[in-house]
């Protein structure tokens, strides 16, 4: 494996100019890059065989009243070396125009659409300039994540028409669905273009949920914003909790204790299995086999009530917080935990094999929904539909955090990128989260649960404004990126935050070509993607 | 086959295996329970989004598990507001969805219940005052009942539920 040294050298040898910046919390290295060369550099990094680096994430930040002017931010993930490596390019003063990378760089689409709607910065070059996040509703002009925007101000109403990509020709229809869905699910448009059954083309209208998440955050301080997070994606709680505490803590100087970080892990275990066990069940659901449904929404049950026990919350509400965690188990839960999960393991191992029996129902997941690797790569998927799809990372073993560096985790890999695949990842990841939490109770230290000094009072170092963290989880959809800027006082100056969603959305548009309308409840459930995680 | 049958005798009967709702007990406004009436034995429900985290749809969705087996009291989910009896409302009202709330709410025949679901439904929760969001539910639509909670457990909604339905959930 080459040493972090390697790339930077690279980089500078063969652009001169770059300016690498020391500090910057979280483990990286970080370059400040002019704005004429930055595509450039972007594609150096992002091409080079050596590295298979990915564009993990891409944001924007309002720099006023520190510096006048924004300023931009690539994060790329160079999973070959495991590396990290952040390129940054300043505008100055009333300069709105950035050169767009997504003409060599298929993943910076979206973001750079949303740093658009948000900031009012235009990527040149891009070429697709319809609102993302912004409705068509919005009144002109209006850009929240600018400093001067007022984050309680409802927005106005206008007049506006959204631009579907048409397909036009003899027998070509469109079938618009949503935003309100038939099952008890969020909303989301979704507008297929048919000719016959097979579906040509697919075109997500998302953002319904838009709840400005994110300009939130800059009303709170920096350690009371954890409920927050935990409310973005509902079913992510831990995750999302877990990625900002981890932010947080990197900006401030917080060692969390040994105890703590096992606890960490375990909670977000058996987030996990939670959903992975009730996404098996809906897939089996979606084919209309519903024996297997109702016995997952029975474990399913089971593990909620579990953590209703442990946590008292059914979701392991407010179990996070800066510094460690607030909830402690006895000696006592700690061997029952094991206990109760080896009967649970039990009991979904028999129900595995009655699923694997039923050719039918392999027969309809098989070859549905096929997300090449290529494809996958191009829009640098994580997660779940990642490792399905042949991309092999997962960050408890690639950038361990909380107790993932002293535990081995196997990675559950296959490569078909169909419906299936997606389904085996999910029932190997129960199994390993099963054997994960067991190992975390058997080897549970002593110790305090969470780093003092306590909440609200002084903090161990507090951050200069501008200075920023990032902080990356492995939550059971898949990476949960956080970059958490500081402003004065302990304010947030910015927080930006990206759930494994907002990248995995738009491949489920290549996913479904070529499939049948009736199919695609069914490869959406694989995917099972976040709205409000991917709408803020 | 023979490991489906063997499964199933294994499992049992696991309906109301769950631990009784211990949110304090707040009677039905009386307006609303009359409204009810007609919907006794048989509550067709449509869930709407406004703009949820979405745990309290998948609580919503928990209701309809064996656990705790909703259909039982004659409470069952439609895929269309048009069938529906009543509306159950999770999430601030975010101002990309208000329209839909509205045309959903129009959609739906009369007689209708409005029932808000969760914390954010009944005074936005956490996202109060966002330039995104347009107020709470009854800002939008008149609302009937109020299930709080973030999110509420599913013992505290079956329990509502079934109280407009004329039942008690006891097992
Ligand atoms: S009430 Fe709580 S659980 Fe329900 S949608 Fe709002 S934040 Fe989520």
């Amino acid at each position: 494996m080459a040493g972090p040294e390697s790339h930077a050298a690279m980089l500078k040898a063969e652009f001169p100019s770059l300016v690498q910046i020391e500090g910057g919390g979280g483990g990286f290295s970080r370059f400040l890059v002019q704005k004429e060369s930055l595509p450039a550099v972007a594609q150096y990094l992002h091409h080079h065989q050596k590295w298979q680096s990915r564009l993990a994430l891409l944001w924007a930040v309002d720099d006023r009243p520190m510096r006048e002017g924004a300023s931009l931010h690539y994060l790329f993930a160079l999973d070959n070396v495991r590396q990290w490596v952040v390129l940054s390019i300043e505008l100055e003063g009333d300069d709105r125009l950035f050169p767009s990378i997504t003409p060599h760089i298929h993943a910076a689409q979206w973001y750079e659409r949303e740093i658009r709607d948000m900031f009012g910065l235009i990527p040149v070059g891009h070429p697709d300039l319809r609102r993302l996040v912004r409705h068509e509703h919005w009144p002109k002009g209006t850009h929240p994540l600018q400093k001067g925007f007022p984050w309680n101000e409802v927005l106005g109403r206008q007049q506006g028409n959204y631009r579907f990509l048409h397909i036009e020709g003899e027998g070509v229809f469109e079938v618009p669905v949503g935003p309100i869905h038939a099952g008890i699910i969020e909303p989301g448009h979704f507008r297929f273009s048919v000719a016959g059954e097979p579906i040509m083309q697919l075109e997500l209208r998302h953002f319904w949920k838009h709840r400005g998440v994110e300009k939130l955050f800059e009303q709170r301080t920096l350690t009371d914003a954890v409920p927050l997070a935990e409310r973005i994606s509902g079913d992510t709680t831990v995750g999302h909790s877990l990625a900002y505490c981890q932010a947080v803590e990197t900006l401030i100087g917080l060692e969390v204790p040994r105890r703590g970080r096992f606890l960490r892990s375990l909670f977000l275990e058996l987030e996990r299995l939670h959903n992975h066990v009730g996404d098996v069940g809906a897939i089996c659901n979606d084919t209309a086999y519903s024996l297997p449904h109702a016995h997952c929404g029975r474990l399913k049950e089971q593990v909620m009530q579990l953590n209703d026990r442990l946590t008292g919350s059914r979701f392991l509400r407010g179990v996070n917080r800066v510094g460690g965690v607030t909830v402690d188990l006895t000696p006592n839960q700690l061997t029952e935990i094991p206990k109760e999960l080896d009967r649970l393991e039990q009991d979904f191992s028999e129900l595995e094999s009655i699923i694997a029996a039923n050719s039918s129902l392999i027969d309809r997941l098989e070859t549905t929904g096929v997300l090449t690797t290529r494809t996958a790569r191009d829009h640098a998927v994580v997660g779940v539909v990642g490792r399905a799809s042949g991309l092999d990372y997962d960050l408890r073993r690639d950038r361990p955090f909380a107790a993932y560096g002293e535990l081995a985790v196997k990675v559950a890999m296959y490569h078909y990128g169909d419906v299936r695949a997606r389904m085996r990842v999910r029932m190997d990841e129960i199994h390993e989260s099963i054997r994960l939490v067991k190992q975390l109770c058997a080897t549970m230290p002593t110790g305090p649960i969470a780093a003092e000094p306590r909440l609200n009072s002084r903090l161990p170092k507090t951050p200069k404004a501008g200075e920023w963290a990032l902080s990356a989880v492995e939550g059971w959809r898949g990476e949960i990126l956080y970059m958490v800027m500081a402003g004065e006082n302990e304010t947030i100056h910015r927080c930006k935050v990206r759930d494994p969603s907002f990248v995995n959305w738009p491949a489920i548009q290549w996913a479904v070509v070529g499939n049948i309308i009736p199919d695609f409840p069914l490869i959406n459930k694989s995917f099972n993607l976040s709205y409000a995680g991917n709408d803020l | 086959m023979f490991r489906i049958i063997k499964k199933s005798l294994k499992t049992g009967v696991v309906t109301g295996r769950y631990p009784q709702s211990a949110a304090p007990h707040e009677s039905i406004d009386p307006a609303a329970a009359e409204k009810a009436k007609p919907f006794r034995r048989s509550l067709v429900i449509r869930e709407v989004d406004t703009g949820s985290c979405n745990a309290c749809e998948m609580e919503m969705n928990a209701l309809m598990n064996p656990v705790y087996d909703a259909e039982r009291f004659g409470i069952r989910i439609a895929a269309s507001p048009r069938h529906a009896d009543a509306l159950v409302v999770t999430g601030p009202v975010t101002i990309n969805m208000e329209r839909a709330l509205k045309d959903v709410y129009k959609q739906t025949p009369d007689p209708k219940l409005v029932i808000a679901l969760g914390d954010c439904a009944i005074n936005c929760g956490m996202f109060k005052g966002s330039y995104a969001v347009t107020g709470p539910v009854d800002r939008h639509v008149p609302v009937d009942v109020r299930i709080p909670g973030c999110p509420p457990r599913p013992a505290d909604i079956l329990k509502v539920l079934t109280e407009l339905c004329g039942k008690h959930d006891r097992h």
